[in-house]
């Protein structure tokens, strides 16, 4: 079984203001790096749409439907302050949902080994009936609840190494015990949630933060005495991945200095878990990254251990 | 885009510099800060506290300790710490 590598044109159709970070040619850059000869091996497949029905997991259908009937016919409108729908965004993050699902079928069915969903809008910030910083679904949420109902698995973790922390994934599995939360973010930083004490209503939540400044000592140090034990001991039976790359010393929205070998080695550790609990099972999805270079080699690291490479 | 230049901090009073300082706390700790802004103020933050601690270690230097005799009556002053 080889790594599954899933994106959509569509996502380059999500167009937001002029000087905007989160932008188009992100997901061009990725799809860049991911064309080197190491990637030759990846079996690649284009994002289906997500069922409303699916979202709906997630998020209740007057929602998804008020963001459909907000989709202007030209032109950009601002949903907040981050936040922008252009004719194409809705079509995108029915992709971005879409291929978190799909990744979801392929991995649970044993076709791939794992999967890499290259789509965006990102989705962590979303909340249940709020779309927020860049996000307007939420699709690792709707990745593990997919998982539990449509396959029936009765655990699943996500573990999110942006550096922005999930406020949209916390709220939504706050009161779930069949799903854990596990985040790495730097505080303080938008949104502003991620301490220590929020631990959710059954210890599900497990929010490890870390300082302005902090570097690969700080980070591995929280990922392997913070993260990895409560991951260990909960023991998913699949592990979707929020995979920020805006940790990395060259962006701009954030002040921590990761550098690629680092996601590389955060990704081989959180597979190690997978290995021993959820027979290898991982679908890791793009989230953040605002350094086109970053985002880049940090993707390509990303995905080449992910291959076992 | 926040103010993105902080050339003004250096000759920010106090009171002024605590001020705003304060403010950008709270609206980082509630979550009111884009997220596109959100590293930009923080950073502005760290200037302000630079500021205010620099101000505090011109204020202390410029403090006098009393000094006090064996009755506890004040016979002068001295250099806070011996700066």
């Amino acid at each position: 079984m080889s790594t599954l590598l899933i994106t959509h044109p569509a996502c380059l159709e999500h167009l937001t203001p002029p000087g905007h970070p989160e932008r188009p040619d992100r997901l061009r850059a990725v799809e860049s790096a991911l064309e080197a000869e190491k990637f030759q091996m990846l079996a690649r497949v284009e994002a289906p749409r997500a069922p409303f029905e699916v979202i709906a997991l997630c998020h209740p259908m007057d929602y998804i439907e008020a963001l459909r009937d907000a989709t202007p016919n030209e032109g950009i409108v601002q949903l907040d302050a981050d936040t922008s729908m252009s004719p194409g965004s809705f079509e995108a993050s029915l992709r971005a949902a879409g291929g978190a699902i799909h990744a979801v079928d392929e991995v649970l069915s044993k076709r791939a080994a794992n999967a890499f969903v290259a789509t965006r809008p990102p989705g962590h910030h979303a909340e249940t009936a709020r779309p927020m910083g860049f996000c307007f679904f939420d699709n690792a949420a709707i990745a593990a609840r997919y998982a539990q109902n449509k396959h029936g698995i009765a655990r699943a973790a996500i573990v999110d190494f942006d550096v922005h922390h999930g406020n949209g994934s916390q709220e939504i599995f706050w009161s779930d015990k069949t799903v854990m939360y596990c985040s790495t973010h730097q505080m303080p930083l938008f949104p502003g949630t991620g301490a220590v004490g929020e631990s959710g209503d059954y210890n599900t939540v497990v929010n490890a933060p870390l300082r302005p400044g902090d570097g690969p000592e700080k980070f591995r140090d929280a990922i392997e005495s913070r993260i990895l034990p409560r991951l260990a001991e909960f023991k998913p039976e699949l592990i979707v991945i929020s995979a920020g790359f805006d940790a990395h010393m060259r962006d701009p929205l954030a002040n921590i200095n990761l550098e690629e070998e680092d996601f590389a080695w955060a990704t081989q550790k959180i597979m190690d878990i997978a290995d021993a609990c959820a027979g290898g099972r991982i679908v890791s999805l793009l989230e953040g990254g605002y350094d086109l270079q970053a985002l880049g080699n940090s993707t390509a690291a990303h995905v080449a251990a992910l291959m076992r490479g | 885009m926040a103010q993105n230049n902080s050339s003004d901090i250096g000759k920010m009073p106090f009171e002024r510099a605590i001020e705003e300082l304060e403010s950008i706390v709270k609206r980082l700790e509630e979550g009111k800060v884009p997220l596109e802004e959100s590293v930009t103020i923080y950073e502005r933050g760290e200037a302000l506290k630079r500021r205010c601690e620099d101000l505090l270690r011109q204020a202390e230097a410029r403090v006098e300790k009393i000094t006090l005799d064996a009755a506890g009556k004040p016979t002068g002053t001295a250099p806070l710490d011996g700066e």
